[in-house]
């Protein structure tokens, strides 16, 4: 039976949960906006990079640079999306 | 009756009746022409399911020469209309439409499709590999782009064209504004096709970075295949946004949504940001591969290699990157502030540094090399002068405080066609004349070509620079006509003589296949043009199994390292080889895609749910399909390679 | 096919070793289209219109009982792979099996939810804000719908043909799929929901 539960996959799984219970603090206590945005960024950030690399073994293969520079890049470029077309849209008439 | 009706063209007129009844006697005669020839079977076989990249390179590129007549068409009317003041040749409505089907149908599917054909044609084979990676795949790419032109096509004369503009701008293109279902053609015609774009971009990423030859590193690439890469790239981050886009205009034409209206909380604005945020990457995703084009023609016919092989790579990097980085340009007279439009503006003028760099390394390739005057070589010449002043104007449009004289004015419509047809359009017929042979195995006459060069570059300078001054004398662009008083007629009338001369250059490449079908002699050898990469060192026409043994190679130019520094490329015996099985799955699937975008243009929800479940079912029965290809025998081989005129 | 038993049998040829990197490299074409979403998403977010505003209409409870199935189910799916690898096919099954069953869960709860918003006059036509938010729930749930037919159908597969080059990497696959989905969902536990509660 605990041959079926590898550590990684197990301390991977309770990282993801803790991550969770971190980012509800942002619902239960009180705090200013820029502080609650800032632990949700850190908290999701770490979330996904857990995902990648505990559990889709992102660095496994020899295709390991082109996956994780497909990676990069679209975060990259989805980042860049998300923030110009703000910036374009709201923040820029401010 | 009633269902019926709404498959009345709203705007009818004597040219549209006459359409459809051209249209009506074409199928019938090509299908009594196939019956008659029997050719049913073979269309099946060995086109309709087949897998070949090559043969579907080809279908690509027949598709898009078909679309580029469409769209030709399209052009001519306008130039006509506007050719002298207070024309009522088409009335507005009517050139709404005109020019909307012109752009979609130029952009999506002539130059697209153009591009995919010639980069399915010729990437595997500059690589050395026997396939696409995903060579099914490929066929579903290639006949959901051919569902979602068809789905087009049809617009004008079922239920009405789309008439907001290729570039779609919400509120105008809701239903408020745009009425018919015209429009919605536009959503799902674009959707299916997209669809089919994006897996090609996956295809050809993981081709070029899994499937080359050993000894083919990264820096090794010709760089047709670099160019390739790159484009495939910003395909696979560009294509999702419009995906999204087309979604939300469908559900707000549809479904009642407010994404784009101007109430309840909705933003016009979002969809000319996410327009542009996939429109700006997609006009390098055209380029770059006429870049890589002009880069092995250039090369051949200079009889030099490629100078800065390095520099080409890392400009293309660069602009891959800083394509995502500049789509606010499109709109820079929407109202936003100084600091955004300051913003975009920089970096606009930055892509033209990578890009500046690319021409300096064409000049450069040429300075001292052994012209030879070919009609590829001729486009390439004539596109580095036309595409720079592009460039320039390009440049000009960028400052964002002149952008407000020049906005939405015939100076950008002339701009846009100055990179788009020296730059995209010369690349695709140059890189056409230049892989013909490996594609049919006989040349086109050089003669004809040249005159249709010749036709097509001073036809497209009489059409287009008229439009920079009318342009900035204050001819709006996209306006069906204008009064006498405002002196535009003479030199609107100069670009209508310059579209005739560039249709009369196309009727002459046409001929030219014609000419060149009929008197082309067969045996042109392996290596027509002396060239230097290793598509050419193969077979004309190219065997289905490319190469008969994989290549090694050393260099960028494997092919030319073996004529003249001994490098030895066929080191293997001929051994078996393993090929992929035709498949008549992915010509069914767009079938199923096909009957799904009509019957949601009209929302004809039964016939959306059971093509939705053709579609599901079509995958799912794939999903347990147990095919692993088969094996082309030693023999077989042989006996292909002998009749070529025996092995290498 | 020659099979390379160096590797997991999921990369052991070099058309499976094509197929994972072609999907990594559809995530990436994933990424951008929910980076789409979420860039409209906080375009759109202050348009309320007359409608209702997210604080005014989301639910912790739901909420967080859809974050923790999904985030178990993508444990439950990594066991799955692991076990593929030490070649138990009855756990993998088994993982499998709980990893769908978790799945059906979380759109059970997302239906819920979606009829909730319906009740306090949150629909998709309302604003230009529940739109979005619609819509971008609904293309992740729609990637969670279409994972679970997905998902069975190799199960079915693995079932009957057992482990062999094309179950393991399609298997492989669909837990790169489904791991993903939960990157998302987090995402839009963080930005969407936490974001708007806070």
């Amino acid at each position: 039976m605990k041959e079926l539960f590898p550590a990684k996959q197990v301390i991977g799984f309770v990282f993801s949960l803790i991550l969770t219970a971190v980012a509800l603090t942002v619902y239960f206590l009180d705090m200013s906006f820029e502080m609650g945005i800032t632990i949700l960024l850190v908290t999701a950030f770490i979330q996904a990079a857990l995902q990648l690399v505990f559990f889709m073994h992102a660095g496994e293969s020899e295709d390991k640079k082109a996956i994780y520079t497909n990676v990069y890049y679209g975060i990259a470029i989805a980042l860049v999306t998300v923030f110009g077309t703000l910036l374009t849209l709201i923040w820029g008439y401010m | 009756m009633e269902f019926f009706e709404r498959f009345a063209i709203p705007h009818p007129s004597p040219l549209i009746y006459a359409s459809m009844v051209a249209i009506g006697l074409t199928l019938i005669a090509i299908v009594i022409g196939i019956t008659y020839f029997n050719k049913w079977g073979y269309l099946w076989r060995e086109w309709l399911t087949t897998v070949d990249h090559k043969r579907i390179g080809i279908m690509y590129m027949i598709s898009a020469l078909l679309m580029l007549f469409r769209g030709g068409a399209d052009a001519v009317m306008m130039r006509l209309q506007t050719a002298v003041p207070d024309n009522a040749f088409l009335d507005a409505q009517h050139y709404n439409e005109v020019f909307t089907t012109h752009g979609v149908v130029m952009i999506f599917f002539m130059a697209m499709a153009f591009v995919i054909g010639l980069m399915n044609f010729v990437v595997p084979l500059q690589i050395g590999a026997r396939d696409v990676a995903f060579p099914r795949l490929n066929a579903i790419s290639f006949w959901l782009y051919f569902a979602g032109a068809m789905l087009f096509n049809i617009s004008f004369v079922i239920g009405g064209s789309p008439d907001a503009g290729w570039t779609n701008y919400f509120p105008l293109a809701g239903t408020d504004f745009s009425e018919s279902v015209g429009v919605n053609y536009y959503m799902w015609s674009l959707q299916i096709s997209g669809i089919g774009t994006l897996m090609t971009g996956i295809n050809f990423i993981v081709t070029i970075l899994k499937m080359r030859a050993p000894g083919m590193k990264l820096m090794k690439m010709p760089m047709f295949t670099w160019s390739a890469l790159i484009t495939n790239v910003i395909i696979v981050f560009a294509f999702p946004v419009l995906t999204i886009a087309l979604l939300m205009g469908t559900f707000d034409r549809q479904f009642g949504t407010h994404f784009f209206a101007s109430t309840n909380g909705g933003m016009d604005m979002l969809w000319a940001n996410l327009f542009w945020v996939w429109g700006h990457p997609e006009v390098y995703i055209l380029i770059l591969p006429a870049f890589g084009i002009y880069s092995e023609i250039i090369a051949t016919f200079s009889q030099r290699n490629l100078y800065g092989y390095k520099s080409m790579v890392g400009s293309m990097v660069i602009i891959s990157f800083l394509s995502f980085l500049v789509w606010v340009h499109h709109f820079f007279t929407m109202g936003h502030g100084a600091l955004v439009n300051g913003i975009f503006s920089i970096t606009t003028m930055a892509i033209a540094v990578p890009t500046g760099i690319k021409i300096f390394n064409w000049l450069l390739t040429m300075w001292k090399g052994k012209i030879r005057f070919t009609v590829p070589m001729l486009y390439s010449l004539g596109f580095i002068p036309l595409f720079t002043i592009g460039g320039v104007t390009g440049v000009m449009l960028a400052i964002a405080s002149a952008d407000y004289q020049y906005h939405n004015t015939m100076f950008l419509v002339a701009h846009f066609h100055n990179v788009i047809i020296p730059g995209v359009v010369f690349a695709m017929l140059a890189g056409l004349t230049y892989w013909w042979p490996k594609m049919f195995g006989f040349m086109l006459n050089e003669r004809i070509g040249k005159w249709g060069f010749w036709f097509l570059s001073i036809g497209f300078v009489f059409a287009f620079f008229p439009m920079y001054i009318t342009g900035l004398d204050g001819q709006a662009r996209r306006m069906y006509t204008y009064s006498e008083a405002t002196g535009f007629g003479p030199l609107n009338m100069l670009s209508f003589f310059g579209a005739g001369l560039m249709a009369i250059a196309f009727a002459l490449i046409v001929y030219n296949v014609y000419y060149s079908f009929r008197h082309s002699p067969r045996n042109v050898g392996m290596d027509p043009w002396n060239a230097r990469s290793l598509e050419w060192a193969t077979q004309n026409p190219v065997p289905e199994y490319n190469f008969a043994v994989t290549p090694v190679v050393n260099s960028s130019e494997a092919f030319w390292d073996s004529k003249k520094n001994g490098h030895q490329l066929f080191k293997d015996k001929i051994t078996k080889i393993h090929m992929p099985n035709n498949s008549g799955m992915p010509i069914i699937l767009a079938g199923f895609f096909f009957i799904f975008g009509f019957s949601f243009v009209f929302s004809i929800w039964i016939g959306v749910i059971v093509s939705a479940l053709g579609i599901l079912g079509t995958m799912a029965y794939r999903s347990f399909e147990n095919d692993h290809g088969r094996y082309i025998s030693e023999e077989e081989i042989k006996e292909t390679e002998k009749e070529y005129g025996g092995a290498k | 096919m020659k099979i390379d038993h160096s590797q997991p049998l999921e990369y052991g040829t070099h058309q499976n070793q094509m197929n994972i990197l072609g999907f990594w490299i559809f995530l990436g074409a994933e990424i951008m289209l929910f980076g789409t979403l979420f860039a409209s998403y906080f375009t759109l977010e202050n348009g309320v219109g007359n409608g209702p505003s997210g604080a005014e209409i989301f639910e912790i409870t739901p909420v967080l009982m859809e974050t923790i199935i999904l985030l178990t189910s993508s444990f439950t799916i990594g066991l799955a792979t692991h076990a593929m690898r030490i070649n138990n096919k009855k756990a993998t099954l088994a993982f499998l099996a709980i990893t769908l069953v978790l799945g059906l869960s979380f759109l059970s709860v997302e239906v819920y939810e979606f009829i909730h918003y319906y009740h306090v006059g949150a629909t998709l036509q309302t604003s230009g804000f529940t739109a979005i938010l619609l819509t971008t729930l609904g293309t992740h749930g729609a990637h969670v719908t279409f994972g679970l037919f997905w998902g069975f159908f190799i199960l079915l597969q693995i079932k009957k043909r057992g482990f062999t080059p094309e179950t393991t990497n399609k298997s492989f696959i669909f837990s790169l799929y489904w791991h993903f989905l939960d990157v998302v969902w987090i995402f839009i536990f963080s930005f969407i929901y936490l974001k708007g509660m806070m």
